[in-house]
C-alpha cells in the first residue's frame, strides 16, 4: 500500500507498507492494505509503520489522514518526527514546562487550556516513541 | 579643469559606494531567497494533498456547512501580502497594481464560480471591499486609497512559522463565520523560478472547487496528472462527516494562507536579489562612463597646460 507523510516541513515518510497503526480522534485504527476510502481526523500520539516485519514508530501531532479509493494514504500532519530524531531530553523539558504552565494559570481561557494539553499529549507521545528508539 | 576633474572623482567614489552597498544586499537576499525557496518548496507539498483532500470535500454540495455556503456577495475581505521594505524591484509594485485593478473590477470579484461555467448566485449592487494588509507595503498602499483597511500584520518574520500565520487565519475565519464577509480572497505573489512572479488571486473562502483545482495546477508536482472525481459518498468518516468538515476546512484555510505567504516571501526575496544585482550592473557601467570622462578631463587639462606654456615660451623670444 503506498504510504506518504507530509508536513509543512516537506514529505517524511514515502514508502510501500503493509499496515499502518494510526491514533485518530475516535480511538486508535489500523489500516490494511485496500481499506475502503475515508478520511478521519488525527490526534496527538504514536503511529506504527509495519514494513518487512519491522515496525517504525512515529511521533506525530495533529492532522488529518484520508485513504484514496486508488488504496493510496496520506497523512498530512502538522508534526511528525522519527524516533531516532527525537530529542529525548529536550521532549521531556518541554512537557514539563507544559505542566508547569498549566498548574499556574487556574483561571486561564479555554482555548489555552486545550493549546497546553494538546502540548503535552504530543510531548508524551515523543517522549515514548523516542524511548523506544533507545532500548 | 581641475575643478571638474575632482568633480567626477567625487562622484566616481559614491557610485562605488553605492555599488558596494548594492553588492552586500544583492549576497543578503540571495541567502535570504535560499531559505524562503526551501520553506515554500518544502509546504507545496503539504499544500497540495491538503488541497486534494479539500477539493474532494468540495465536492459536497450542502449549505449546511458555513465555509461551502455560497452567499450572495455583498462585503469581500481582500488579504494583500506583500513586503515590509522595499527595494526588490516590481514586487510590491505589481501586487498593488493588481489591487487597484480588482478594485475597480467589484462585480467580477463578487461572483462565484461554480465547475460548470459561470456564476450561479447574483451578487449584490454596491460590493464594498476591505482591506486585510500583511506587511507594510499594502498598509501604506491602503492608506493612501483611503481603503477600509480591517487588519494590519506587519510583523511577520523573514521566514514565518505556521504558528505566526495561525492569527491571520483566525480573524479572517472568525469574521467569515459571523458574516462580516461574504467572501475571502487572497493577492498573494507566486514563485515560480527566481525571474519569473506572479501576482494571482485567490478565493480563501466559501470553499470553492474551481479556485483549489487552479491553486493545485500552480503547484508543480512529481506527477501532475489531473485529480480524479471521486463520489464523495464512498468515503467513510471518522467519527463524522460534520466534524471532519470542522475541523478540516479552518486548518486548510490556514495551510493556503500559511502557502500564499511563504510564496510572497520566496518571490519579495527573489525580486530584491534581482533588483540588486541589476543595480551593481548599472553602478559598474556608471563607473566605466565616469572615469572615461575623468580621463578626458584630465587629459584636456593636460593639454591645455601645455598649451598655456608653449605659447607663453613663444611670447618670451
Amino acid at each position: 500500500m503506498p504510504f506518504t507523510i507530509v508536513t509543512p516541513n516537506g514529505v517524511l515518510y514515502q514508502d510501500d507498507v503493509e499496515k499502518v497503526t494510526i491514533p485518530t480522534q475516535a480511538g486508535e485504527i489500523t489500516i490494511l492494505e485496500a481499506h475502503a476510502p475515508m478520511v478521519s481526523i488525527i490526534q496527538a500520539g504514536e503511529m506504527h509503520i509495519h514494513k518487512d516485519g519491522n515496525v517504525v514508530p512515529l511521533a506525530v501531532s495533529t492532522g488529518f489522514m484520508e485513504m484514496r479509493p486508488t488504496g493510496e494514504l496520506f497523512i498530512i500532519a502538522d508534526t511528525a518526527e522519527r524516533a531516532e530524531d527525537i530529542d529525548l531530553s529536550r521532549a521531556e523539558a518541554a512537557k514539563a514546562r507544559a505542566e508547569e504552565l498549566l498548574k499556574q494559570q487556574d483561571n486561564m481561557a479555554d482555548v489555552d487550556f486545550a493549546r497546553i494539553q494538546a502540548s503535552i499529549e504530543k510531548e508524551l507521545a515523543r517522549i515514548s516513541v523516542g524511548k523506544k528508539y533507545r532500548r | 579643469m581641475a575643478l571638474s576633474t575632482k568633480a567626477i572623482k567625487t562622484r566616481i567614489k559614491s557610485v562605488k559606494n553605492t555599488k558596494k552597498i548594492t553588492k552586500a544586499m544583492e549576497m543578503v537576499s540571495a541567502a535570504k531567497m535560499r531559505k524562503a525557496v526551501d520553506a515554500a518548496l518544502n509546504t507545496r507539498m503539504y499544500a497540495r494533498f491538503a488541497s486534494e483532500l479539500l477539493d474532494h470535500l468540495a465536492g459536497i454540495d450542502d449549505p449546511n456547512y458555513a465555509f461551502l455556503e455560497k452567499r450572495p456577495v455583498q462585503k469581500i475581505l481582500m488579504v494583500v501580502i506583500s513586503s515590509n521594505r522595499g527595494l526588490c524591484g516590481g514586487f510590491n509594485g505589481s501586487i498593488i497594481k493588481k489591487a487597484s485593478a480588482l478594485f475597480h473590477d467589484k462585480e467580477n470579484l463578487a461572483r462565484h464560480r461554480v465547475v460548470e461555467g459561470e456564476e450561479t448566485i447574483p451578487s449584490m449592487d454596491n460590493v464594498e471591499i476591505d482591506v486585510l494588509g500583511v506587511g507594510k507595503k499594502s498598509v501604506a498602499f491602503a492608506k493612501r486609497h483611503d481603503l477600509n483597511l480591517v487588519g494590519v500584520y506587519d510583523e511577520l518574520s523573514e521566514t514565518p512559522s505556521f504558528e505566526d500565520v495561525l492569527s491571520i487565519s483566525n480573524t479572517v475565519n472568525a469574521r467569515y463565520m459571523d458574516k462580516t464577509y461574504d467572501k475571502v480572497v487572497v493577492l498573494y505573489t507566486h514563485f515560480q523560478s527566481s525571474l519569473v512572479q506572479e501576482v494571482k488571486v485567490r478565493q480563501l473562502l466559501p470553499v470553492c472547487a474551481v479556485d483549489i483545482e487552479k491553486m493545485l495546477a500552480d503547484l508543480p508536482g512529481e506527477e501532475s496528472e489531473p485529480v480524479e472525481v471521486f463520489p464523495i459518498e464512498q468515503y467513510i468518516f471518522e467519527p463524522g462527516l460534520e466534524q471532519i468538515i470542522e475541523y478540516v476546512m479552518p486548518r486548510l484555510v490556514e495551510i493556503q494562507l500559511y502557502q500564499a505567504i511563504l510564496e510572497s516571501s520566496a518571490s519579495e526575496h527573489s525580486a530584491r536579489m534581482v533588483a540588486m544585482k541589476s543595480a551593481s550592473e548599472a553602478a559598474d557601467e556608471m563607473v566605466g562612463d565616469l572615469t572615461l570622462a575623468f580621463n578626458k578631463a584630465r587629459q584636456a587639462a593636460i593639454t591645455q597646460e601645455i598649451a598655456e606654456i608653449s605659447s607663453g615660451a613663444a611670447a618670451l623670444e
